[in-house]
């Protein structure tokens, strides 16, 4: 098995990390970057798909060169055995189409091609979780998204999955396809390791990663839109359908009730909160006196 | 100087040929001239009525008089209505020399720019051979993208997801909007729009029905009723697509029939044997819409990548308006400024919940992105009422089914048990970052005090679900998104709403506002929830909490005093 995941680097938007100018405008430039959290999902089913069926592992990402670092950090988490790094001015502020025009591009220009590509759902800046489907679309590969759990069968060349489907009433699909597929894991996604040997190859191949990543840009190929035949019109900002308008803060909610201070060190302040509550409390906290 | 005397008329005569008058100083002469000599009435209202018409937007502007008093969304609001160049410039020379916000300034340039308007130059474009030699021709990227050139668009189409049978809510929700869109559309765009300002652009001539359509796309299995349904919730034509193997959602057979419906016969990538449909005259539609759900936003990226264009995901509003883009990838150059029309503004909640961003689908020099496509989060809009005599169009899709669409097989199936319904509690209790100290204890506070309630619910705000909070295995199963409460979770109204240590963003408000009484507990004086509650506990959320759980429980009071160096049972009152 040869598998393939997907992955970005977005601004740390865990609390703290965050920062704002006056107007309420998040600061990009002072905002760290890491790996898109969803992503975790992606590498925790390819990582799945490694241990319990064999094989090698790779990791794709677009961006600046800075995100090398997000690919090592990826290499460990995954076992990774190869890392690509799509890279180019021209490649920048791209939107999900120009994304997925340019990573289906990356993967039909792998030598070998895999036998699974994973994508997280969603990215936490972009949120759209559009580039998963649309690089499949490119790829013409039958697409399971929203993955929560996942088998596959190399010697039938298949894979069998469950996914979540939402609506008015929330539904769980198993599917069956065949590989090569793209599987879009959903934030649910739990990987199964039901054997002994499965924990005994984690810990081999955990090892064996370590000696790699500390030389991981031997094992880091980065292409660019040349290497890649791509037009610089058809990708980046260039080749983006879309564009972001404007972007404001959101609106501070406006007032609309007058909020009585309550005093928690104040009886008399507590009790008349207590009276408003005291009505809907539970049978047996009733007030013995009313 | 006045062309009609008033005076020298009757009433009857002179209605149509004052509202035909622009100019208001005319107005104001004759105005004067009626007061001085007939001095009637409804004459004099008559003109004063069209002087206000004339003026009703500076009007507005010049009592509002100063964009740097007032916020950054009220400013917006103004500036949007000021069509005077000079006045714009006015209010950006005084937002500089005050408070210089910069939202407002962008907003005051971009009103600036759409008044203004600019020039549209022809852009040369170099064939690409000759712009990068050094590839080769065809490019890689070519294999994908399937584009239409001077593709004629109209409609907007809106994808009508089923879940067992049934139209799903948030389908009927966006054929309501849907409508409202596209009634609003054709009064400004529309042909009798479009005639009495001496026709625009992008009408064609021999269009067979002049007004734009809602279109409802119905795919699955037994569907026509839902098609009829449709057509009730506020479109014009239902175009639906019926086959047993697609009882459900499948990836690839869906997408191709959607976007082999919405290419017109004269589309370049139409399949050899389409015909011509009487009910259109396009290659392609003007706008699509679908609902944010798991397989609704799949379903629009393919579709979107498919036709070659772009979308918006989980936006939280839609409209339709004229913008002028100075961004060099759609003007096709450096410094200019490009006026596109008829454009889907799409707002959408970014950023993790931290900015709204508006998101545009828009034409580049080389390649047209239509349809401009949306997917939107259900419960944003109204559900409509139906109206089962609404007339429609009702159109059945004529396509062989390709057994190469059918890869991916469903096996099996199961309904989740329906998940965590926050609804319908006389109480509800919600939590918020407040808890960070010590996630898990606060979780376990939130759960007891919903216990002492007889009948209550407990939910969180989205900060919660974002966090990297480490909770112990027996709350975590009470940390999941179906307890989020606010725009993207859940929706409530209790009789009581007890928020402990939640900060108030608009978001989370637009959950649990319409709660009859709204109690918050926060460390922060100033937090915005103050603005929107009814009680503010000006504590600490691990103090008052186990508090008011004791008091709740005995019913005292004095329980429920934080101890803050006075004794908890201090005679401070009498009883």
């Amino acid at each position: 098995m040869y598998t393939l995941t997907l992955t970005k680097g977005v601004p740390d938007f865990s609390e703290g990390a965050v920062s704002f100018d006056e107007d309420g405008h998040l600061e990009r430039g002072d905002t760290p970057t890491v790996m898109n959290p969803n992503d975790e999902f992606a590498l925790k089913a390819a990582l799945q798909t490694k241990v319990r069926n064999g094989g090698t592992s790779a990791l794709m990402s677009m961006g600046p060169p800075g995100y090398k670092d997000i690919l090592r950090e990826g290499m460990e988490s995954v076992y990774a055995d190869e890392l690509f790094l799509l890279s180019d001015r021209e490649m920048a502020a791209a939107d999900t189409w120009a994304t997925a025009i340019t990573v289906a591009t990356g993967i039909s220009n792998l030598d070998e091609q895999p036998d699974l590509v994973f994508a997280g759902f969603k990215t936490a800046d972009g949120e759209t979780g559009h580039t998963g489907p649309q690089t499949c679309w490119a790829l013409d590969w039958p697409l399971v998204t929203h993955v929560i759990s996942l088998e596959a069968y190399p010697d039938e060349g298949r894979i069998r999955a469950k996914r979540l489907v939402e609506g008015d009433i929330e539904e769980i699909e198993t599917i069956e396809a065949p590989m090569p597929a793209v599987i879009v894991t959903d934030p649910e996604f739990e990987p199964v390791y039901r054997r002994a040997d499965h924990r005994l190859k984690h810990r081999d191949l955990r090892e064996e990663t370590q000696e790699r990543a500390e030389n991981f840009e031997d094992h880091l190929t980065v292409w660019d839109h040349e290497e890649l035949n791509l037009d610089p019109d058809y990708i980046g900002l260039d080749g983006s359908p879309t564009i972001v308008q404007g972007v404001d803060p959101i609106p501070k909610a406006p007032s609309e009730r007058e909020a009585e201070e309550i005093d928690p060190a104040e009886e008399e302040s507590m009790d008349e909160l207590l009276e408003e509550m005291r009505p809907h409390a539970a049978a047996t906290a009733e007030a013995g006196g009313d | 100087m006045v062309d009609i005397d008033p005076t020298e008329h009757d009433i009857s005569e002179l209605g149509p040929k004052v509202n035909d008058i622009e100019d208001v100083d005319e107005l104001e002469a004759m105005l004067e001239l009626e007061a001085e000599s007939e001095d009637r009435v409804p004459v004099k209202t008559l003109i004063e009525s069209r002087i206000e018409t004339l003026t009703e937007d500076d009007g507005d502007v010049d009592e509002a008089v100063d964009v740097t008093e007032v916020s950054t969304a009220d400013a917006a609001n103004l500036i949007r209505n000021i069509d005077d160049p000079e006045r714009l410039e006015e209010l950006r020379d005084a937002e500089e020399a005050g408070e210089e916000r910069d939202t407002v300034l962008r907003l005051i340039e971009q009103q600036l720019d759409s008044v203004l308007g600019s020039e549209d130059e022809e852009i040369e474009i170099e064939p690409p051979e000759e712009a990068h030699p050094h590839l080769d021709h065809p490019t890689a990227d070519k294999e994908y993208v399937h584009s239409v050139e001077d593709g004629e668009y109209r409609d907007m189409w809106v994808y009508c997801e089923t879940q067992g049978g049934e139209l799903v809510d948030v389908s009927k929700e966006l054929l309501g909007k849907a409508r409202e869109l596209m009634d609003e559309y054709n009064e400004t765009y529309g042909v009798s729009a479009s005639d009495a300002s001496g026709g625009s652009e992008g009408e064609r001539s021999d269009s067979s029905g002049g007004d734009e359509n809602v279109v409802a796309v119905v795919i699955g299995s037994d569907i026509e009723g839902i098609a009829e349904e449709a057509i009730a919730y506020g479109a014009d034509v239902a175009i639906y697509y019926d086959d047993p193997a697609l009882e459900r959602f499948r990836h690839k057979p869906y997408t191709e029939i959607y976007c082999d419906m919405a290419r017109g016969a004269g589309h370049p990538y139409v399949r050899e044997d389409r015909h011509e449909e009487e009910w259109r005259d396009y290659d392609e539609p003007r706008y699509v819409v679908f609902p944010a759900t798991n397989n609704g936003r799949d379903l629009s990226a393919l579709v979107q990548a498919e036709l070659d264009s772009g979308l918006a995901s989980d936006c939280s509003d839609l409209y339709i308006d004229d913008v002028v883009i100075s961004n060099p990838a759609k003007t096709g150059g450096e410094g200019g400024k490009k006026r596109f029309e008829r454009v889907l503004h799409m707002p959408r909640p970014d950023f993790s919940g931290f900015e709204y961003s508006t998101i545009l689908c828009l034409d580049s020099p080389r390649r047209e992105f239509h349809p401009q496509g949306a997917s939107v989060i259900p419960g944003k809009f109204e559900l409509p009422d139906p109206d089962y005599e609404r007339e429609g169009q009702l159109i059945e899709h004529d396509l062989e089914l390709d057994d190469d669409w059918l890869p991916v097989d469903i096996e099996e199936y199961d309904q989740l048990e329906s998940g965590v319904d926050l609804t319908d509690h006389e109480v509800v209790v919600c939590v918020g970052r407040g808890i960070d100290r010590d996630p898990t204890r606060g979780i376990e506070l939130g759960l007891e005090l919903t216990d002492a309630f007889e009948d209550a619910a407990f939910g969180l705000t989205r900060g919660i679900i974002t966090s990297s909070f480490q909770f112990d295995g027996h709350v975590e199963s009470y940390t999941g998104e179906d307890r989020q409460i606010g725009e993207s979770g859940q929706e409530v109204e209790p009789d009581l709403y007890i928020a402990a240590g939640v900060s108030g963003a608009i978001q989370h408000k637009v959950g649990c506002d319409e709660s009859d009484t709204i109690v918050a507990i926060n460390t922060d004086p100033d937090a915005d929830i103050r603005d929107w509650s009814d009680y503010f506990v000006h504590g600490d959320l691990f103090e008052v909490l186990p508090n008011l759980i004791d008091a709740l429980e005995t019913g005292d009071a004095a329980e429920a005093i934080v101890d803050a160096g006075v004794p908890a049972t201090g005679g401070e009152t009498d009883d």
